[in-house]
């Protein structure tokens, strides 16, 4: 005997049970091809926006704690430290202007951070991206991920002379070189967690550069 | 090994035993096809390849292999569908039908051999004229028909009937391509299986159920062809004129009677909705049924279509059997699988909204039609909204789009405007200070002409005085030389005596006139008197942006927001039009603002610190 509502979708008593097995298994096929049409790519746009407003919350909060450090040193100094250090975190000069205090390097990513620290990352900050994404995207949220590929980070720093020595200044940010093999838009805020292993690699290996004891206001 | 856009392909001169491929014609999901020669015969053939991208890939050898284990089963299912399809389309010989050569196996794949034909594709030309006259229309359709009925009564369907399928030859003649494409290997994905083109693709091939697809099949698609050709478009989608059918969207497609009125014959206009007919018994069951309905036709007493059965096709090895059980169907009433597809597909979109909501709930067992009505409406009243959103989000973003365009040709007349201005005010100084000189020497030939009538009075008096070292004062004080050099300088270049003033300016320059350095910086971006060297112009214009001078700031600016002579950066923009705006330029201003639109706000505030550390604004910059 069949199930009662079976009949409901237009299949009668008596049929033969594999030809209900072979209806009802098709039906999941379009059903899961309908669950994936349903979502539009404006739900899609939705989700990251709302993922990459809540990583820039975070983003210009730990910007705000650890973006900054000034150390006792000339501009001429901090700036060569800055040099150096990211070219030893296999970091690319994309612009300098020493005269200015500005420098600009990048990397793809995980760069600076290993692939390693990448997944620990994204184990850190998946559930919440995935939280987030659900409110648009339903179940779909469950094919968001953390891609490395197709993306470059963008560190931007700036020296200046301050009373007592040079502030260094560093932001971060992902820039697309390939379009996502998720089909999610990309963002443009880096992972909370990623952002902060970033920037305790940066400062570790700016501070190496530096006379010891140099820095002086976190 | 690629050719221009195709990684997988293989490359140009590759040697398929005596094929010699010599580009790629195109790329599906389940191969390419090259232009190649035969070179034992000299003349050209198509070679399509099973590479079906899905479940393999191409290795450094060129060999094709399966993805992953897992995969090896469906590629080699699919392979041998791919040889079993070659060899049944060799059969055909027609015209009208392209004629496969050969097929054969390498490189752990399968290549199909077809005659090259030279011309233009049906869906190229619709593109370029939009729709085509009824006289041209009927010149291609009956060949094709002609083919197809081969095709059909020999117990196979074709299934992608749609313009990128029909080729016109040179001579006009059409013929039909790309047999089987829609059904296609790799069966057991259901993104394969119910691979189609929208569109042209009726409902029975969305739900993929091979007793219900027929002649009446490649009849929609022959009808959705002719369709495009009349009206300029394809027809609506079979799913979305579903919802029509069922009267839960107002989606109708509008029938060629009404788009084709007054420039199409009734008969053909008649004989084109026939074949859109939605439902599948409501369409010519055979090619010969719809040809008497066609323009031209003899009227002929109704026969029943000769359609292979089954049993017909060759030895078993039909790709696509046409008409299973089609006249047992006819009279049980064929289209109830098709209704209950069509109710399965409205409760699954139905179900796939509310999981998108997060309010999927099981459907109450004793839910009542009324409530299922109800529940239907409200899904279906949720989904125009979203369409309304999206609608005013693309509104929205086209008028912002619009808006921005203004601003910043706003900005850039302003900046103009500026520049113009300040050449003017150059123009006038250089005038004015030329006008000086000229005083000042007169007054110097004057001075010395006096001291001569002096000196010879003195001579004359015989008073062995000297004459007196003190110059006499002029009108005005001479300028101090570097101010008297740029003004020269300054004034060649208005005069277009470019080598001249780059000659003054250099020295200055190099010496840290700021006005020198932005003066150099523009001879050099326009190539006057120098070679024109937009890095070289950066770098002055970079001297005399650190020292202040906002026009250097505001150009120095706009060459990094272009990437003209330095590395495309906003954020440096940013900080040189931030520089110049706070000297006073509204056209600074103006891509400050646009530009920041691009920028973190902490990368913003960054950006202000390195701007309060630059200096003060000079005096006279502007």
């Amino acid at each position: 005997m069949l199930p009662e509502g079976i009949g409901g979708l237009g299949m009668e008593r008596g049929m033969p049970k594999s030809f209900v097995v072979r209806r009802c298994a098709r039906l999941c096929v379009i059903l899961l091809a309908l669950v994936s049409g349903c979502v539009t790519e404006r739900d899609k746009i939705s989700a990251m926006e709302d993922v990459s407003s809540a990583f820039r919350v975070e983003y210009e909060h730990i910007l705000a704690e650890d973006g900054t450090h000034t150390y006792d040193v000339s501009r001429d100094e901090a700036f060569e430290a800055l040099r150096v250090a990211f070219g030893r975190l296999g970091m690319q000069l994309a612009d300098q202007s020493p005269d200015l205090g500005y420098l600009s390097v990048y990397a793809p990513a995980p760069m600076p951070l290993t692939r390693d620290e990448w997944r620990q990352a994204a184990q850190a900050d998946l559930p919440k991206m995935r939280e987030i994404a659900a409110h648009h995207v339903g179940l779909l949220s469950w094919f968001v991920a953390f891609e490395p590929e197709g993306l470059n980070i963008v560190v931007n720093a700036t020296a200046i002379k301050v009373r007592g020595g040079t502030a260094i200044s560093l932001t971060m940010r992902m820039r697309e070189t390939a379009p996502p093999k998720s089909g999610y838009p990309r963002r443009e805020y880096a992972p909370p967690t990623g952002v902060r292993m970033g920037l305790r690699k940066i400062w570790t290996a700016i501070e190496l550069e530096l006379p010891p004891s140099s820095r002086r206001v976190p | 090994m690629t050719d221009d856009g195709y990684p997988d392909a293989l490359p140009r001169g590759y040697h398929l035993h005596w094929y010699l491929l010599e580009r790629v014609l195109g790329q599906g999901g389940f191969g390419i096809t090259y232009l190649a020669r035969d070179t034992n015969l000299d003349q050209r053939v198509a070679i399509k390849e099973y590479l079906p991208t899905e479940v393999a890939r191409r290795r450094d050898d060129a060999s094709v292999r399966a993805r992953t284990e897992e995969h090896d089963e469906r590629y080699r299912w699919g392979l041998e569908r791919f040889i079993r399809e070659a060899r049944t389309l060799a059969r055909f010989d027609h015209p009208n039908i392209v004629r496969v050569l050969s097929v054969f196996e390498f490189n752990n794949t399968a290549y199909m051999v077809m005659r090259f034909e030279e011309g233009s594709n049906l869906a190229a030309i619709l593109e370029q004229r939009r729709t085509l006259p009824e006289g041209e229309l009927l010149r291609i359709l009956p060949p094709i028909l002609d083919g197809l009925e081969l095709v059909h009564n020999a117990g196979f369907i074709h299934r992608d009937i749609k313009p990128d399928n029909i080729h016109i030859r040179a001579d006009g003649s059409p013929v039909l391509l790309d047999f089987g494409s829609a059904r296609q290997p790799v069966g057991h994905s259901p993104s394969m299986t119910i691979l189609v083109a929208p569109g042209y693709a009726p409902f029975e091939q969305y739900y993929s159920s091979g007793e219900s697809q027929g002649p009446w099949t490649d009849i929609y698609g022959l009808g959705a062809t002719c369709y495009r050709a009349i009206s300029g478009v394809a027809p609506m989608d079979a799913i979305a004129r579903s919802k029509g059918v069922l009267g839960s969207a107002r989606e109708v497609l509008v029938p060629a009677k009404t788009v084709g009125a007054g420039r199409y014959s009734e008969r053909l206009l008649a004989a084109i909705d026939h074949a859109l007919e939605f439902a599948e018994r409501d369409r010519p069951q055979s090619i010969a049924e719809w040809r008497r309905e066609l323009p031209g036709a003899a009227e002929q007493p109704e026969a029943r279509p000769a359609v292979a059965q089954p049993s017909q096709a060759p030895s078993g090895e039909s790709p696509a059997p046409a008409v299973a059980g089609a006249p047992q169907r006819a009279a049980l009433g064929r289209g109830w699988p098709f209704w209950v597809a069509v109710g399965a597909v409205v409760a699954l979109i139905a179900l796939a909204v509310a999981m998108r909501f997060y309010k999927l709930e099981p459907t109450p067992p004793q839910e009542t039609p009324e409530q299922l009505q109800k529940r239907l409406a409200k899904l279906e009243q949720q989904m125009a909204d979203d369409r309304k959103r999206q609608a005013d989000a693309l509104k929205q973003q086209q008028d912002e789009e619009r808006k921005r365009q203004d601003e910043q040709q706003k900005s850039e007349q302003e900046r103009q405007r500026q520049l113009k201005a300040q050449a003017e005010a150059e123009r006038k100084q250089q005038e004015e200070l030329a006008r000086r000189q000229k005083l000042a020497q007169q007054a110097d030939a004057e001075r010395k002409r006096r001291e001569a009538q002096t000196r010879k009075l003195q001579e004359q008096q015989r008073q062995p005085e000297k004459a007196p070292q003190q110059t006499a004062p002029s009108a005005r004080p001479a300028p101090s030389p570097p101010a008297e050099l740029l003004a020269k300088a300054d004034h060649d270049y208005a005069a277009g005596k470019y080598a001249d003033a780059v000659a003054a300016l250099k020295p200055l320059a190099e010496g840290g006139n700021a006005g020198a350095q932005r003066n150099l910086a523009r001879a050099y971006a326009q190539g006057h008197g120098v070679a024109k060297d937009a890095a070289v112009a950066a770098s002055w214009y970079r001297k005399a942006a650190l020292q202040g001078n906002s026009t250097a700031q505001l150009e120095l600016g706009g060459m990094y927001a272009n990437g003209r002579g330095v590395p495309q950066n906003d954020f440096e923009a940013y900080v040189w039009y931030s520089a110049a705006a706070r000297c006073g330029s509204a056209a600074a201003k103006a891509q400050q603002e646009r530009i920041a639109k691009t920028l973190q706000p902490m990368e913003i505030a960054q950006a202000g610190k390195l701007v309060a550390n630059l200096p003060p604004c000079a005096a006279g910059s502007q």
